[in-house]
């Protein structure tokens, strides 16, 4: 089979998905891991954010993270576009089958994925321009201040506030995405199926829990 | 008791359909829910109207003909069963009763509440099958197989085709009739040979017929009347990626 056409079948296209999904995920462990230095003090801070961004490598991976962003909105819009015309005629009642019998996995998160997703990008937007392009604050050592930017966005409990509903909007995202990922790679097992998914929900709640707690903790030192 | 139905009709393909309201009087706790539409019927005919359609064969859960979106949900209210192993002790004296055939763009309503599932026999053509010469059948010891794999292989080869996982589907996905099939066949050694074949010709089918993709969801799996797992799909999705690296 012509590997363009296998990637672009329904088990292709979810295993592709699937695959710039959870690279999407590596980046938020290494992203959170990065941004906990806060707590830190401004000096941690600073030096890892400016060994980060003054790394040539940097453009190398930002176009790598662009390219998994875009093929995983391209496909996912492409897939909900297809999915939408499979069932053109709607039910005039509809119901969860999880009270018939609770093996379902569907949750509220798993319905609303396409919108979280947007949400998401809306956030990676506004996100990105008001830190990466954001204002430009100088250390007395001459490199970019980001520890006082962040201090700054958020001591206006607005775009804590703000920020806090995206985090949970990511949190849903996860919640089925994680997962749902393993499925699309045919990992399945009796013994590791339950196992991956109370993992990957975990892994989801620690995500959201460090993003969530970041902002927070910034208001509470600016406060102070 | 007396239930009120709220029924889909329409009178041909592609003709336009809405729903029709209609009152079962003299209905017996222990019908079947085909047999409460068996009296619908009979009363619709002495009228002269059209009775309502809806297809049915065996009657006992084995055949996979009959399935009806019933409040909702593709084969009622029984966790695996299917439609004609409904009965009518399930539902309430006067209770509303809402009668909806399979919905999906490869599923089309050819009357009433029925629907032309062809799209599913195109599937298995196009590789649900082992190749092997006729002949005096093997001695069952040549082959062993162990006992795990054969039951699973069995679970998997229970499905009897109805299309309630498509219809259960947000996606009206048919993957998990599609991957039971797969999987039925490719555990066992008489279907080792076609494997990596067969998921690549099936799953082109699939996507062919205008079924939508899979959302990893689960519904599916919880209105099949054979209670078939997901983990059957996880299985057509290793098989599909093992045979592109072929």
């Amino acid at each position: 089979m012509i590997p363009q056409k296998a990637l672009s079948s329904s088990i292709g296209s979810k295993f592709l998905i699937a695959l710039t999904g959870l690279s999407l995920v590596l980046f938020l462990v290494a992203h959170l891991a990065g941004n906990l230095l806060f707590i830190a003090g401004p000096d941690a801070f600073n030096h890892y954010s400016h060994s980060l961004i003054s790394n040539p490598l940097v453009y190398g991976a930002e176009a790598g993270l662009l390219a998994l962003f875009v093929l995983h909105i391209v496909k996912t819009v492409w897939m909900f576009a297809a999915n939408r015309t499979a069932r053109p005629e709607r039910y005039a009642v509809r119901k969860w089958a999880r009270k018939k019998n609770p093996s379902s996995r569907k949750t509220v998160a798993s319905t609303t994925m396409i919108l979280t997703g947007s949400i998401t990008l809306l956030f990676v937007i506004t996100h990105l321009v008001t830190f990466k392009f954001g204002p430009y604050y100088e250390t007395a050592e001459g490199i970019r201040d980001l520890y006082r930017l962040q201090l700054a966005v958020f001591s206006d409990p607005t775009y804590v506030g703000f920020y806090l509903f995206c985090m949970a909007v990511i949190f849903f995202h996860l919640w089925h995405g994680i997962s749902s990922a393993a499925q699309s790679f045919g990992i399945d097992s009796p013994h590791w199926t339950p196992r991956i998914i109370w993992t990957a929900r975990l892994v989801t709640a620690l995500l959201a829990a460090g993003f969530g707690l970041l902002p927070v903790f910034t208001f509470a030192l600016s406060v102070n | 008791m007396t239930v009120k139905l709220r029924v889909w009709r329409q009178t041909g393909p592609g003709q336009p359909g809405r729903m029709v309201d209609y009152v079962a009087h003299n209905v017996h706790p222990d019908m079947s829910f085909l047999e409460m539409l068996d009296v619908v019927n009979e009363d619709l005919i002495r009228k002269g109207e059209d009775p309502i359609a809806f297809d049915s064969d065996c009657r006992e859960g084995i055949c996979g003909s009959c399935g009806l979106v019933i409040d909702g949900i593709p084969h009622g209210p029984d966790k695996g069963a299917t439609t004609c192993q409904v009965h009518m002790r399930r539902f309430t004296n006067s209770e509303t009763i809402t009668i909806e055939p399979f919905r999906a763009r490869a599923f089309p309503v050819l009357k009433d509440l029925v629907v032309d599932r062809t799209a599913f026999d195109r599937i298995i053509a196009a590789g649900g099958y082992v190749s092997v010469n006729v002949g005096g059948a093997p001695d069952a010891n040549s082959l062993p197989i162990a006992k795990d794999v054969a039951d699973q292989a069995m679970d998997s080869a229970q499905c009897i085709g109805c299309g309630a996982c498509v219809a259960a589907c947000k996606n009206a996905a048919a993957h998990l009739f599609t991957s039971a099939k797969i999987t039925h066949l490719g555990l066992l050694p008489q279907g080792e040979a076609e494997r990596s074949r067969r998921v690549i010709r099936m799953v082109a089918q699939m996507d062919g017929e205008g079924f939508g993709s899979c959302s990893n969801e689960g519904e599916c799996e919880a209105v099949c009347p054979k209670e078939i797992p997901i983990s059957n799909i996880a299985r057509m999705n290793r098989d599909f990626l093992r045979a592109l690296i072929r």
